[in-house]
């Protein structure tokens, strides 16, 4: 009892809760006179409602990481307000994939919370994920010179973005209980089929992964360094083998020789940011989201949202976007050195690895810090698949935040028993 | 588990390093290509919103108002027709695509896109539209006017002029030329400006450089005798010199010369020898020193970058390229500032066009200080190559540039270019005055010899200087 008055009294969250919905609120109200569409004005009371819903329940069910739940929660939203705001009809999707996320985010929650963590299990999730990633190989289309997609009754679907959360899991069940030559050829197997669809990006993600992990389950530096050079290796192979390769990369060097075709995106998604300033336009003012209109960013819903959010929003409010991700991978950190078995320690930086590594990946390509390699930006892009996995990710932090406060408050009641094991 | 909580402190740093790194990259690439992005001629938001603003006026650096506008935002150019057409290139005109303009280098002020939010606010309630900043230039229209007059009329060419103390360009000139108030009748290519924007072959004024290099790597440079029999050859090709025409039998030789008198005589035999003794690599390294193949990322002008080949060469490639041909492309402006930075005691300093931004409020928004841009040369090397420059104008090609009781420096080139019948004239120099610290480059394509056609536009553009110093400070 005593405890719960505290928490209560203590809990930045509501505040920060109520501002981000009256945030959203106002987005999509100004979107909703501008347009005077009334699917508009819906959003405006449907959006904060999800946030409310998504940042609330889980706290109902177990307990769970606030300040972690809010950031994600905002980042969604502004995701789904920036999409209405580039195509109402992508808008509408996205506010949909936003709720089915959440309802996926509590579900992967309980998963970890709940569910045995067996070896059978495991291996059923390896030989499925490694069927479920060939597939597009065989049935998939090619976009962008990649072919990781296909389509399964009228819906497109992204099987890499699905496998990314089975790979987590697998390898730090396997590290776990240290069969390191296991899931060595795992993550090689998985990196290869992704490599044969050309999804670089993924590729990159999925690499960065699999180091980490093992870095942190046995802290060989000679492990890591053969895996950075093997991965070095790969990188010159897929250089002399794709010809999308080396077109991305002359683009990178200098993308305004390719302003009439390739380069087309980077460049106005310089402009953009540039007209932008550190104030930007004005939300619904710009010309940047809108392929449509001259100097509009083509594609700009998946791969260039972020560039359309400083156009719209500027700088400064970019940078505070970027610190709410590192945030968000700070508390991953902290629930991960706060967990209380080797699983749960791997899974949770496992998390705060493919946040961290797929943000810098695509903001990286989008200005120009590195080259553009075509992965979403998570919570915000556009696309189903990429919305259920971010926030199965989060699903899986709230479960092992859970984990480890419910190891708290199992050592408390041991140690009033005087039977502590500390 | 302590060994993982440790492991995973150790990952956490490295994860959030990549965002910190994301946050200073992405600030550092804004505040140095921001405004290059924005004044880039795909910028359509810009373009759409100019129609909604008044756009400040452009005046030079004595007040004179280059171009303003009138209430409905149309803009008038109220100077005199040849001054309008002197500083067409410098001012810029919204029916061509000119990069390098005012009026587009500098739209963010000129168009309101600096405007602070109490300002925007201010004009929205009182419901009037936008008004953009005035820019003043560091142009002097008056000794633009004179240098469009004395230009050959006939021909094309670049003349630019520039205080190499400061970096402030006073004049920047591309012909042929054209009226901004009539751009429909102005000829093809004249909006392309051929100071900052085309690149050509320096010919022997590069020589400057090949110097700069044999100063620093040969201890003995002031002693050292080069032998010019007039012909050198390498494989298929053979370096020969000025005057130097084989199927009548006429050969140009210099004998045996030092460095300084083969520099006053431009003599190409000796800057080809010496770039295939010291080499392409040592050749490249000074020549990268004078910004060559850098990404020129000046602050308020656009210059196209300068390029020193970066790949295999032949012998025969390398001994030209010591002469000033063979596949080197640089801007006229940057060979004024190669000329600058040895007038300058060996500091570059960067080129500039801006003096200030005013507000129509009359408050001063911004101004600008000068800036170094690079240190090529050591003072006392560049108090030698100013010696052998002067000695190409008291005794040497350059003669006709001279100004009676002025010390005038300088280099002259005849840069062969293969679909010319004649080389492109170049003639780049300075006043070694500390009362009028001005240099300057003067091209003529398509024309003749250095020393005989930019020579003398130089002399005369030096006379007026000094005639007019006082006013041109």
């Amino acid at each position: 009892m005593e405890r719960k008055k505290q928490r209560a009294r203590s809990d930045p969250g509501r505040a920060m809760l109520l501002t981000v919905m009256v945030f959203f609120f106002l987005g999509f109200f100004l979107l909703a006179i501008k347009d005077g569409s009334w699917q508009c004005f819906v959003l405006s009371v449907l959006v904060p409602a999800i946030v409310f819903f998504g940042t609330t329940v889980i706290s109902r069910l177990f307990p769970s990481d606030k300040l972690l739940l809010a950031l994600t929660n905002f980042l969604c939203a502004l995701g789904v307000l920036m999409l209405y705001r580039i195509s109402p009809t992508r808008g509408m999707t996205q506010a949909l994939n936003y709720g089915v996320g959440v309802v996926c985010m509590i579900l992967s929650a309980m998963l970890v919370r709940y569910m045995p963590k067996t070896k059978t299990l495991t291996i059923l999730m390896m030989i499925g994920s490694l069927g479920f990633l060939t597939l597009p190989i065989l049935i998939g289309t090619e976009t962008n010179g990649a072919k990781n997609w296909m389509s399964v009754g009228g819906y497109s679907m992204q099987p890499s973005e699905i496998v990314k959360l089975a790979l987590l899991w697998c390898l730090a069940y396997m590290l776990s209980q240290r069969k390191y030559i296991l899931s060595i050829l795992f993550g090689g197997a998985c990196l290869l089929i992704l490599m044969l669809q050309k999804d670089l990006g993924t590729a990159l993600l999925y690499y960065a992964l699999c180091l980490v992990l093992l870095y942190a389950s046995t802290g060989s530096l000679l492990l890591v360094g053969t895996g950075l050079a093997g991965g070095a290796g790969a990188a010159v192979v897929g250089y002399q083998m794709f010809a999308h390769v080396k077109a991305r990369l002359a683009i990178w060097q200098d993308p305004w020789q390719y302003t009439q075709g390739a380069g087309l995106q980077i460049v106005r998604s310089f402009v953009a940011i540039a007209n932008g300033g550190l104030w930007g336009v004005g939300l619904g003012l710009g010309n940047a989201g809108n392929s449509t209109r001259a100097g509009g960013i083509p594609e700009a819903y998946n791969d260039f949202i972020f560039p359309v959010i400083l156009h719209e929003f500027g700088t400064i409010f970019g940078l505070i976007v970027l610190g709410m991700y590192l945030f968000i991978v700070i508390r991953a950190v902290m629930i991960a050195r706060r967990s209380r078995t080797v699983f749960y320690g791997l899974l949770a930086i496992g998390c705060a690895t493919l946040i961290a590594v797929q943000t810098f990946v695509i903001i990286g390509g989008n200005i120009k810090l590195i080259p553009l390699t075509g992965v979403t930006l998570p919570f915000i892009s556009y696309g189903g698949t990429s919305m259920v996995s971010s926030l199965c990710v989060i699903g899986f932090l709230q479960g092992i935040a859970s984990r480890n406060a419910a190891g708290v408050d199992e050592d408390r009641a041991l140690a009033m028993e005087g039977g502590g094991l500390r | 588990m302590k060994k993982l909580r440790k492991n995973i402190m150790r990952i956490s740093l490295v994860l959030m390093s990549l965002f910190f790194v994301l946050a200073a990259y992405g600030a550092y690439t804004i505040s140095i290509n921001g405004n290059r992005w924005f004044s880039s001629t795909v910028n359509e938001y810009a373009r759409e919103k100019r129609s909604d603003v008044i756009p400040g006026g452009i005046l030079d650096r004595n007040g004179v108002v280059l171009a303003s506008a009138d209430e409905a935002g149309k803009r008038s150019y109220p100077a005199a027709e040849n001054v309008r057409r002197a500083t067409v290139h410098a001012v810029g005109s919204s029916a061509f695509n000119m990069k390098s303009s005012a009026e587009y280098f500098f739209a963010s002020y000129l168009y309101g896109f600096n405007l602070t939010l109490p300002e925007r606010l201010g004009y929205v309630f009182s419901g009037q539209k936008y008004h953009g900043d005035n820019v003043q230039l560091t142009i002097d229209s008056a000794l633009s006017a004179y240098v469009a007059q004395i230009f050959p009329s006939d021909k094309r060419g670049a003349v630019l002029v520039m205080n190499y103390r400061t970096g402030e360009v006073l004049t920047e000139q591309s012909f042929p030329s054209f009226d901004p108030a009539d751009t429909a009748a102005a000829p093809a290519g004249s909006s392309i400006n051929r100071c900052t924007q085309s690149l050509k072959a320096p010919g022997s004024t590069f020589k400057m450089v090949t110097a700069a290099c044999a100063i620093e790597n040969y201890a003995d440079y002031q002693t050292r005798v080069f032998r010019c029999d007039g012909l050198l050859q390498l494989g298929s090709r053979t370096v020969i010199d000025a005057g130097t025409d084989l199927s009548a039998g006429k050969i140009t030789k210099h004998g045996s010369v030092t460095l300084e008198k083969a520099f006053q005589v431009s003599c190409n035999n000796t800057f080809a020898s010496i770039a295939l003794e010291i080499g392409d690599q040592k050749l490249r390294a000074t020549a990268e020193k004078f910004g060559f193949n850098d990404n020129f990322l000046f602050r308020d002008i656009v210059v196209e970058n300068s390029s020193y080949p970066l790949t295999n060469r032949t012998d025969a490639e390398i001994a030209w390229t010591g002469a000033g041909q063979s596949a080197l492309a640089v801007s006229p402006l940057h060979m004024c500032l190669i000329a600058s930075s040895i007038a300058n005691g060996g500091v570059m300093m960067e080129p500039r066009t801006l003096i200030a931004v005013t507000a129509q409020s009359g408050a001063r928004r911004m101004s600008f200080s000068e800036k170094v841009y690079r240190r090529p040369l050591t003072a006392a090397q560049a108090e030698i190559l100013k010696g052998y420059m002067r000695g190409v104008v008291t005794g040497g090609t350059g003669t006709a540039a001279a100004v009676s009781g002025v010390k005038v420096c300088g280099k002259t080139g005849s840069a062969e270019i293969d679909t010319q019948e004649n080389t492109n004239a170049w003639f780049v120099g300075f006043l070694d005055e500390s009362a009028s610290p001005y240099s300057l480059v003067v091209v003529v394509e398509d024309a003749g010899g250095g020393g005989s056609v930019a020579a003398p536009i130089a002399r005369q553009i030096f006379q007026w200087l000094i005639k007019n110093a006082s006013a041109a400070k």
